[in-house]
Protein backbone atom coordinates (compact mmCIF):
# COMPACT_ATOMS: atom_id res chain seq x y z
CA UNK A 1 0.00 0.00 0.00
CA UNK A 2 1.44 3.37 -0.95
CA UNK A 3 1.75 6.43 1.29
CA UNK A 4 -0.99 8.28 -0.59
CA UNK A 5 -3.42 5.42 -0.11
CA UNK A 6 -2.58 5.15 3.59
CA UNK A 7 -3.11 8.90 3.98
CA UNK A 8 -6.51 8.66 2.27
CA UNK A 9 -7.59 5.82 4.55
CA UNK A 10 -6.44 7.78 7.61
CA UNK A 11 -8.52 10.77 6.52
CA UNK A 12 -11.49 8.45 6.09
CA UNK A 13 -10.93 6.96 9.56
CA UNK A 14 -10.82 10.49 11.03
CA UNK A 15 -14.11 11.30 9.19
CA UNK A 16 -12.45 14.19 7.38
CA UNK A 17 -13.63 12.81 4.02
CA UNK A 18 -16.64 10.77 3.01
CA UNK A 19 -16.58 7.23 1.66
CA UNK A 20 -17.32 8.43 -1.88
CA UNK A 21 -14.50 10.95 -1.76
CA UNK A 22 -12.11 8.26 -0.48
CA UNK A 23 -13.11 5.91 -3.26
CA UNK A 24 -12.54 8.62 -5.84
CA UNK A 25 -9.16 9.52 -4.41
CA UNK A 26 -8.10 5.87 -4.26
CA UNK A 27 -9.09 5.42 -7.91
CA UNK A 28 -6.97 8.42 -8.83
CA UNK A 29 -3.96 6.94 -7.05
CA UNK A 30 -4.29 3.82 -9.17
CA UNK A 31 -5.79 1.47 -6.62
CA UNK A 32 -8.03 -1.00 -8.46
CA UNK A 33 -11.51 -0.72 -7.01
CA UNK A 34 -12.74 -4.09 -8.26
CA UNK A 35 -11.40 -7.59 -8.13
CA UNK A 36 -9.43 -9.30 -10.86
CA UNK A 37 -5.75 -9.43 -10.28
CA UNK A 38 -3.76 -8.94 -13.47
CA UNK A 39 -6.69 -7.57 -15.46
CA UNK A 40 -5.76 -4.44 -17.36
CA UNK A 41 -8.21 -1.86 -18.63
CA UNK A 42 -6.45 -1.80 -21.96
CA UNK A 43 -6.56 -5.54 -22.64
CA UNK A 44 -9.86 -6.74 -24.01
CA UNK A 45 -11.10 -9.62 -21.92
CA UNK A 46 -13.54 -12.31 -22.87
CA UNK A 47 -12.69 -11.89 -26.54
CA UNK A 48 -13.41 -15.14 -28.30
CA UNK A 49 -10.85 -16.81 -30.53
CA UNK A 50 -11.14 -15.54 -34.10
CA UNK A 51 -12.63 -18.12 -36.44
CA UNK A 52 -13.17 -16.52 -39.84
CA UNK A 53 -11.79 -13.81 -42.07
CA UNK A 54 -14.63 -11.93 -43.77
CA UNK A 55 -14.41 -9.88 -46.91
CA UNK A 56 -17.49 -7.90 -47.78
CA UNK A 57 -17.89 -5.78 -50.87
CA UNK A 58 -21.17 -3.93 -51.14
CA UNK A 59 -22.26 -1.23 -53.56
CA UNK A 60 -22.41 2.30 -52.27
CA UNK A 61 -25.77 4.03 -52.00
CA UNK A 62 -26.80 5.47 -55.31
CA UNK A 63 -25.22 2.79 -57.45
CA UNK A 64 -27.85 1.30 -59.77
CA UNK A 65 -28.67 -2.35 -59.15
CA UNK A 66 -27.62 -3.47 -62.63
CA UNK A 67 -24.10 -2.17 -61.94
CA UNK A 68 -23.88 -3.33 -58.35
CA UNK A 69 -21.28 -5.91 -57.40
CA UNK A 70 -21.50 -7.83 -54.17
CA UNK A 71 -18.91 -10.13 -52.70
CA UNK A 72 -19.27 -12.04 -49.47
CA UNK A 73 -16.36 -14.27 -48.56
CA UNK A 74 -15.88 -16.10 -45.29
CA UNK A 75 -12.68 -18.07 -44.90
CA UNK A 76 -12.11 -20.24 -41.83
CA UNK A 77 -8.80 -19.52 -40.11
CA UNK A 78 -8.34 -23.26 -39.66
CA UNK A 79 -7.32 -23.32 -43.31
CA UNK A 80 -4.26 -21.26 -42.38
CA UNK A 81 -3.43 -23.67 -39.55
CA UNK A 82 -3.82 -26.71 -41.77
CA UNK A 83 -1.98 -25.08 -44.68
CA UNK A 84 1.04 -24.32 -42.49
CA UNK A 85 1.46 -28.04 -41.89
CA UNK A 86 2.13 -28.42 -45.60
CA UNK A 87 5.45 -26.68 -45.13
CA UNK A 88 6.86 -29.85 -43.56
CA UNK A 89 6.15 -31.69 -46.81
CA UNK A 90 7.80 -29.10 -48.99
CA UNK A 91 10.91 -30.50 -50.71
CA UNK A 92 14.17 -28.82 -49.72
CA UNK A 93 14.80 -27.48 -53.22
CA UNK A 94 11.37 -25.89 -53.39
CA UNK A 95 11.78 -24.36 -49.93
CA UNK A 96 15.15 -22.91 -50.93
CA UNK A 97 13.63 -21.34 -54.03
CA UNK A 98 10.81 -19.85 -51.98
CA UNK A 99 13.29 -18.45 -49.44
CA UNK A 100 15.39 -16.96 -52.25
CA UNK A 101 12.36 -15.31 -53.81
CA UNK A 102 11.34 -13.86 -50.44
CA UNK A 103 14.88 -12.59 -49.80
CA UNK A 104 14.97 -10.88 -53.19
CA UNK A 105 11.88 -8.95 -52.08
CA UNK A 106 13.52 -7.96 -48.85
CA UNK A 107 11.78 -10.53 -46.64
CA UNK A 108 14.30 -12.49 -44.57
CA UNK A 109 12.18 -15.48 -43.70
CA UNK A 110 12.79 -19.22 -43.75
CA UNK A 111 9.50 -20.93 -44.55
CA UNK A 112 10.73 -24.16 -42.97
CA UNK A 113 11.17 -22.48 -39.58
CA UNK A 114 7.63 -21.21 -39.21
CA UNK A 115 6.20 -22.76 -36.06
CA UNK A 116 2.61 -23.40 -35.06
CA UNK A 117 2.99 -20.93 -32.16
CA UNK A 118 3.96 -18.19 -34.63
CA UNK A 119 0.79 -18.82 -36.60
CA UNK A 120 -1.33 -18.74 -33.43
CA UNK A 121 0.21 -15.39 -32.53
CA UNK A 122 -0.48 -14.12 -36.03
CA UNK A 123 -4.10 -15.29 -35.85
CA UNK A 124 -4.55 -13.66 -32.43
CA UNK A 125 -3.14 -10.42 -33.80
CA UNK A 126 -5.53 -10.68 -36.76
CA UNK A 127 -8.45 -10.41 -34.36
CA UNK A 128 -7.77 -6.66 -34.24
CA UNK A 129 -7.71 -6.36 -38.03
CA UNK A 130 -10.36 -4.21 -39.61
CA UNK A 131 -10.14 -2.57 -43.02
CA UNK A 132 -12.81 -0.24 -44.35
CA UNK A 133 -12.44 1.27 -47.82
CA UNK A 134 -15.00 3.38 -49.62
CA UNK A 135 -14.40 4.81 -53.07
CA UNK A 136 -17.83 6.13 -53.97
CA UNK A 137 -18.83 3.07 -55.95
CA UNK A 138 -18.19 0.33 -53.44
CA UNK A 139 -17.60 -0.29 -49.80
CA UNK A 140 -14.99 -2.87 -48.97
CA UNK A 141 -14.74 -4.27 -45.50
CA UNK A 142 -12.24 -6.82 -44.29
CA UNK A 143 -12.40 -8.05 -40.71
CA UNK A 144 -12.06 -11.08 -38.50
CA UNK A 145 -14.84 -12.64 -36.48
CA UNK B 1 -12.43 -32.03 -36.17
CA UNK B 2 -14.60 -33.47 -38.88
CA UNK B 3 -15.03 -32.76 -42.58
CA UNK B 4 -17.87 -30.64 -43.97
CA UNK B 5 -21.20 -32.43 -44.14
CA UNK B 6 -22.96 -30.49 -46.88
CA UNK B 7 -21.78 -28.48 -49.83
CA UNK B 8 -23.98 -25.98 -51.60
CA UNK B 9 -23.11 -24.79 -55.08
CA UNK B 10 -25.06 -22.25 -57.10
CA UNK B 11 -24.12 -20.81 -60.46
CA UNK B 12 -26.39 -18.42 -62.27
CA UNK B 13 -25.65 -16.48 -65.43
CA UNK B 14 -27.36 -15.65 -68.69
CA UNK B 15 -26.79 -19.17 -70.03
CA UNK B 16 -27.05 -21.34 -66.92
CA UNK B 17 -28.99 -21.53 -63.73
CA UNK B 18 -27.56 -24.38 -61.69
CA UNK B 19 -27.97 -25.25 -58.05
CA UNK B 20 -26.62 -28.23 -56.16
CA UNK B 21 -26.86 -29.49 -52.60
CA UNK B 22 -24.26 -32.18 -52.15
CA UNK B 23 -24.62 -34.37 -49.05
CA UNK B 24 -20.95 -34.87 -48.26
CA UNK B 25 -21.91 -36.90 -45.17
CA UNK B 26 -22.86 -39.67 -47.59
CA UNK B 27 -19.72 -39.29 -49.68
CA UNK B 28 -17.15 -39.51 -46.87
CA UNK B 29 -18.12 -43.01 -45.65
CA UNK B 30 -18.01 -44.33 -49.21
CA UNK B 31 -14.56 -42.79 -49.74
CA UNK B 32 -13.43 -44.15 -46.40
CA UNK B 33 -14.48 -47.71 -47.25
CA UNK B 34 -12.88 -47.47 -50.69
CA UNK B 35 -9.72 -46.10 -49.15
CA UNK B 36 -9.51 -48.89 -46.61
CA UNK B 37 -10.04 -51.58 -49.24
CA UNK B 38 -7.49 -50.05 -51.62
CA UNK B 39 -5.08 -49.53 -48.76
CA UNK B 40 -5.23 -53.15 -47.69
CA UNK B 41 -4.77 -54.38 -51.25
CA UNK B 42 -2.04 -51.94 -52.27
CA UNK B 43 -0.19 -51.58 -48.95
CA UNK B 44 2.58 -54.14 -49.66
CA UNK B 45 3.26 -52.63 -53.08
CA UNK B 46 3.20 -49.11 -51.67
CA UNK B 47 5.73 -49.99 -48.98
CA UNK B 48 8.08 -51.61 -51.47
CA UNK B 49 7.77 -48.67 -53.87
CA UNK B 50 8.38 -46.22 -51.03
CA UNK B 51 11.59 -47.99 -50.04
CA UNK B 52 12.83 -48.14 -53.64
CA UNK B 53 11.91 -44.58 -54.60
CA UNK B 54 12.51 -42.87 -51.23
CA UNK B 55 15.20 -40.64 -52.71
CA UNK B 56 12.71 -39.04 -55.10
CA UNK B 57 11.31 -35.72 -53.93
CA UNK B 58 7.62 -36.58 -54.37
CA UNK B 59 7.53 -39.80 -52.33
CA UNK B 60 7.61 -38.21 -48.88
CA UNK B 61 4.84 -35.68 -49.58
CA UNK B 62 2.74 -38.43 -51.13
CA UNK B 63 3.11 -40.70 -48.10
CA UNK B 64 2.82 -38.14 -45.32
CA UNK B 65 0.46 -35.75 -47.08
CA UNK B 66 -2.73 -37.70 -46.41
CA UNK B 67 -3.24 -36.55 -42.79
CA UNK B 68 -2.47 -32.97 -43.82
CA UNK B 69 -4.91 -33.24 -46.72
CA UNK B 70 -7.56 -34.51 -44.31
CA UNK B 71 -6.95 -31.53 -42.03
CA UNK B 72 -7.29 -29.19 -44.98
CA UNK B 73 -10.58 -30.77 -45.99
CA UNK B 74 -11.87 -30.50 -42.40
CA UNK B 75 -10.80 -26.84 -42.34
CA UNK B 76 -13.15 -26.17 -45.27
CA UNK B 77 -16.12 -26.24 -42.90
CA UNK B 78 -17.55 -22.76 -42.82
CA UNK B 79 -16.00 -21.62 -46.10
CA UNK B 80 -18.41 -19.42 -48.03
CA UNK B 81 -17.80 -17.56 -51.25
CA UNK B 82 -20.66 -15.56 -52.70
CA UNK B 83 -20.25 -13.25 -55.68
CA UNK B 84 -22.97 -11.27 -57.41
CA UNK B 85 -22.45 -9.12 -60.46
CA UNK B 86 -25.24 -7.85 -62.66
CA UNK B 87 -27.45 -10.88 -63.17
CA UNK B 88 -24.67 -13.41 -62.50
CA UNK B 89 -24.31 -15.17 -59.21
CA UNK B 90 -21.86 -17.68 -57.83
CA UNK B 91 -22.11 -19.36 -54.46
CA UNK B 92 -20.17 -22.14 -52.82
CA UNK B 93 -20.71 -22.92 -49.19
CA UNK B 94 -19.44 -25.77 -47.00
CA UNK B 95 -20.96 -26.57 -43.61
Amino acid sequence: MSDNQRRILNLLAENKISVEEAERLLALTGQPTGSGVGVSDTVPTGKSKPKYIRVLVTPDTGVPENKAERVNVRVPLNIIRAGIKLRSLMPTEAANKVNEALRSKGIDLDVRNIKDEDIEQLISALSELEVDVQDGAQKVRVYVE
Amino acid sequence: MWPPLIMRLRIKNTNHNFGLWLPLFLVWPILLVLGIILGIILLPFLLIAAVIFWHLWWVRPLLFGMPVLFQLVCALRGLKVEIEQNSERFLVHFW
